[in-house]
């Protein structure tokens, strides 16, 4: 019975790994964790993901082609709907590059305000980032932490613009001054409604204490941190590579903030740190966003009190026709760099507008990341991205 | 992290001077600085080493977007050129490369003629432009020669047709033309609500 | 005990557990809807059933019961629509040895922990087949992770149990109570008696309870439901009547597993100072009480944490809660023989 064939083919059987067949599972593009509708199709090998091929376009609505045919400030109404959780930051880089085609120099109080609204736009998109993570853990709490003090900062940018998420609120040469306007009607005080800097200051308080809070509940938290260190980690040089910017880059040890080296706004008059981790893991993009709602909120305080009083919006004509020319202007989006180059031809509509947006740039890294990860890191790694399909697709 | 001191914008003259010297090494030539944005024309040839080269020796790894401007005489949708007469139809391939250390950053465009419009592809050296290739294809047309995936990116695949084409039609401008500044319909011509009962 | 007839006395006790059970449940699911509420800022359910809510739950199950019979079409029909009875029935089962009194119990088996250990694993049957027959992926992901944790959880809940039973001397649960209700100290003219928690069963207790959440399968340790990955794991495909079965024997379930734990570890339905004819009047409420307790805990974690991953909680089973619950029977064996 112990022949030599018998032994060997049993030793052979046992040192074989057992060879199962991968599975084709679909992820999306209706799904509780793909952000929006994205499509994961994923060679799984039980838990391991063999590879993955993102499918996105569901959400492509044609910015590129629609700018083509619509005048500039039309196009402002338009704009804020690509990364629709942080609105007005998508307006700025566009209307800074028509001001610097046309040459039309916005007011100084237009631009504080723009500060302003973009910071507080930044910690909406952040307290979303802070709710939705941790959901996707599956702590289901901090979520309404974060959206409650959310409520408060959209309530402030709907007081001042009219709009929650698509304030539509930058005009050529400034903001819109407020309700009024127009050859008919008598102009009514035509800037921010009264109480908007005591209700922002309030606002950060509420905000800093539930950053506290989310410190609390998560941060230190022991099966967060066994979830998220060490999975997904991007090399900085990778990053560089594809592109990936904001929280996602400054979390792999590379430290562009480009509200320190671009001043569209005036930035170089506030003080702030940039939030750099060294990392490049999921637990250190968490806390690089983090650390960025703090920042901001040090930059709206310091903000308020150096606003000028002045007109809210420069004199400009009323159809617009910007001059022949090309620019690229980019903003720190709240999910990393932004930018529209604009191409003129001397007319009321852009020739071509190419939008750069953050998520599409972020996103194409999933390929490479998500090679021979588990099911579970998936969604840690999709999660701690941070991206927004209406960005994505633009 | 210490804050460095904030870089003022560079004055127009030195970003002039700097996009001299970077396009005189690169062995390219600038076609303008102007509104803070530099622009530089590589020839076709010699894209892929041109882009490599400003990676590596001239402090531009950071790959932004890369993207396609088709210059027509006629568009079906939207205006035209500002000098239809004088314009040479062709396609340019723009990838704009940064630096992650401050704020400099240039445009390095690629002239293709619209009846060979192929290029070689980035995806070798960054592989961050295998989508942005993607969608450039799709929507132009454009040939990225050597991109591992050159499939639908955006459009279903059943898709015909190269939508950012200055001849591709906006549908729902055949159907109704562009209303101008104003989009405003005048209001349905309405007698009042009736207070009668209609039985009555 | 009232009737002379031992099937009818029977089946009275199993009519009054069964009722008895089920309405627990129903206020376990409303204490959860309600805690987690409170937990999040939220006022929780309060429109069934006037200001408090309080009929949330029955008001679900009426919209259960009226929902379309749904079965997949590549479903394994037969295994499909077994698979939940399975479940709730073997939870149920676990009712039969629970004592809620001296003689409050419908059967007080001499194999108590051994027969309640053995019936509580077949509901792993059930989640398999639930996963195995729905013939969709995301089912069978979440069956094929219950399969994993729920089979490597039932050693260490086995085992804190076991240095229990070695504790106490006995399998049988209203003798565990009765050895915790014994005198540990006299003080002046004061017995004291202690229950095993504090009676040097402190690991033990931990151990199983973190048992016990993962053989509910709840966060932190939800991987076969895990929400937001793979929808609702092996309960995806479940709508309507099968569902609620599902729904009901997992919160079952958790008054079983709170009642266990109280009755190993905590003194089951014995408190001090209440006298031996009282205990049968008292009893049900003093374990009621410390159900209560349990589940609160069961409620807070699940609301608080985050899920572990499915290689962590494995690696947590097998590399930490085995040896130590190996570890503890060891020394509970010492101290029995030694003392």
């Amino acid at each position: 019975m112990t022949s030599p064939e018998l032994m060997h083919r049993s030793e052979v059987a046992v040192s074989v790994e057992l060879q199962t067949p991968d599975m084709t599972l679909n992820i999306g593009p209706q799904h509780p964790s793909t952000h929006g509708v994205l499509r994961l199709v994923a060679r799984v090998d039980g838990e391991r993901i063999r590879d993955v091929e993102p499918v996105i376009g569901y959400m492509h609505r044609g910015y590129e082609k629609l700018a083509e045919v619509r005048t500039y400030a039309q196009i402002t109404a338009l704009v804020n709907r690509i990364d629709w959780v942080a609105g007005f930051a998508n307006e700025i880089a566009f209307i800074r590059a028509v001001e610097t085609l046309a040459g039309i120099e916005p007011t100084e109080r237009a631009q504080w305000i723009r500060l302003i609204l973009s910071e507080l736009a930044r910690i909406s998109s952040h307290l979303v980032f802070m709710s939705s993570y941790p959901l996707e853990l599956g702590a289901t709490t901090p979520l309404f932490h974060a959206l409650r003090e959310r409520e408060r900062v959209l309530d402030l940018i709907e007081g001042a613009t009219g709009g929650r998420f698509h304030p539509n609120f930058n005009r050529v040469g400034g903001v819109k001054p407020a309700a009024g306007g127009g050859s008919t009607q008598k102009k009514v005080s035509s800037d921010l409604p009264a109480g908007f800097f005591a209700g922002t200051k309030l606002a950060m308080d509420n905000v800093l204490a539930v950053c506290d809070d989310i410190d609390n509940l998560v941060t230190g938290n022991e099966l967060i941190k066994a979830r998220t260190v060490g999975v997904g980690v991007i090399p900085g040089d990778k990053a560089i590579e594809y592109g990936l910017s904001g929280p996602n880059l400054r979390a792999s040890g590379v430290g562009f903030d480009l509200r320190k080296h671009e001043f569209i706004l005036p930035y170089d008059e506030v003080e702030f740190d940039v939030a750099v981790a060294e990392g490049g893991d999921c637990y250190d993009r968490y806390v690089v966003r983090l650390d960025e709602i703090r920042q901001s909120v040090r930059i709206v305080l310091q903000a308020i009190d150096k606003v000028p009083s002045g007109p809210l919006q420069a004199k400009v004509p009323r159809i617009l026709k910007v001059p022949q020319g090309q620019a690229y202007v980019r903003n720190e989006n709240p999910k990393g760099e932004f930018g529209y180059y604009v191409i003129s031809e001397g007319g009321r509509m852009p020739y071509r507008l190419k939008i750069r947006s953050t998520s599409f740039s972020n996103l194409s890294i999933l390929p490479w990341i998500l090679k021979d990860q588990l099911v579970p890191d998936l969604v840690a790694i999709m999660g701690s991205l941070d991206f927004v399909l209406g960005d994505v697709d633009r | 992290m210490p804050d460095s001191p904030p870089e003022r914008a560079t004055t127009a003259d030195d970003l002039a001077e700097w996009a001299d010297g970077l396009a005189e090494r690169l062995g390219a030539s600038v076609i303008s600085t102007e509104f803070a944005t530099v622009r530089i024309a590589v020839a076709r040839d010699r894209w892929v080493d041109t882009l490599r080269a400003a990676r590596d020796d001239e402090g531009l790894p950071f790959f932004s977007w890369l993207s396609a401007i088709d210059w027509a005489k006629e568009t079906a949708v939207g205006e035209g050129p500002a000098e239809p007469e004088d314009l040479v139809e062709r396609y340019e391939v723009l990838c704009r490369l940064s630096s992650v250390r401050d704020a400099s950053g240039a445009h390095f465009v690629a002239e293709i003629p619209k009846d060979d419009a192929w290029i070689d592809s980035i995806v070798p050296v960054w592989g961050g432009a295998e989508w942005h290739e993607r969608e450039a294809h799709e929507m132009f047309g454009i040939d990225f020669r050597g991109n591992p995936n050159l499939t639908h990116l955006y459009l279903p695949d059943a898709f015909e047709g190269h939508p950012l084409r200055k001849s591709y039609p906006l549908l729902s401008r055949e159907v109704k033309p562009w209303p101008g500044t104003v989009d405003v319909e005048d209001m349905p011509a309405v007698e009042g609500p009736s207070t009668e009962n209609p039985e009555a | 005990m009232t009737t002379g007839l031992f099937a009818l006395d029977t089946a009275i006790k199993v009519v009054v557990v069964l009722a008895a059970m089920l309405s627990g449940a129903l206020v376990v699911i409303f204490a959860e809807l309600k805690i987690g509420a409170h937990m999040q800022h939220r006022p929780g359910p309060y429109y069934a059933g006037g200001r408090f809510g309080w009929a949330q739950p029955l008001a679900d199950g009426l919209k259960f019961l009226q929902k379309e019979d749904l079965v997949p079409n590549g479903a394994d029909s037969r295994v499909f629509r077994a698979a939940p009875y399975l479940v709730v029935s073997a939870t149920l089962a676990t009712f039969v040895v629970i004592p809620f009194g001296p003689d409050l119990v419908v059967r007080d088996l001499d194999l108590g922990v051994f027969y309640l250990l053995a019936i509580s694993s077949i509901t792993t049957l059930g989640v398999l087949m639930a996963g195995w027959a729905s013939a969709n992926k995301y089912s069978l992901i979440g069956g094929l992770r219950a399969a994993a944790q729920l089979i490597a959880y039932e050693l260490p809940l086995l085992l804190a149990a076991v240095a229990v039973v070695v504790q106490a001397g006995t399998m049988s649960l209203n003798g565990i109570v009765e050895a915790q209700a014994e005198t540990f100290i006299t003080v002046g003219s004061f017995d004291i008696s202690v229950p095993f928690l504090l009676k040097g069963q402190l690991i033990g207790f931990a151990i199983f309870m973190i048992a016990a959440v993962a053989e509910l399968s709840r966060i932190p340790f939800d991987m076969p439901i895990a929400e937001s990955e793979l929808t609702m794991g092996y309960l995806t495909e479940y709508s309507g009547i099968r569902f609620t079965m599902f729904f009901l024997g997992e919160y079952l379930a958790i008054i079983s597993m709170a009642a266990v734990a109280a009755t190993l570890y905590l003194g089951g339905y014995w408190a001090p100072f209440i006298p031996e004819n009282l205990l049968n009047a008292a009893g049900p409420l003093i374990l009621g009480a410390k159900v209560a307790l349990l589940v609160f805990i069961i409620i807070w974690i699940r609301w608080t944490w985050p899920r572990l991953r499915e290689d962590q909680l494995q690696d947590m089973a097998w590399r930490w809660l085995i040896p130590l619950a190996l570890a503890n029977i060891v020394i509970a064996g010492i101290f029995k023989v030694a003392f």
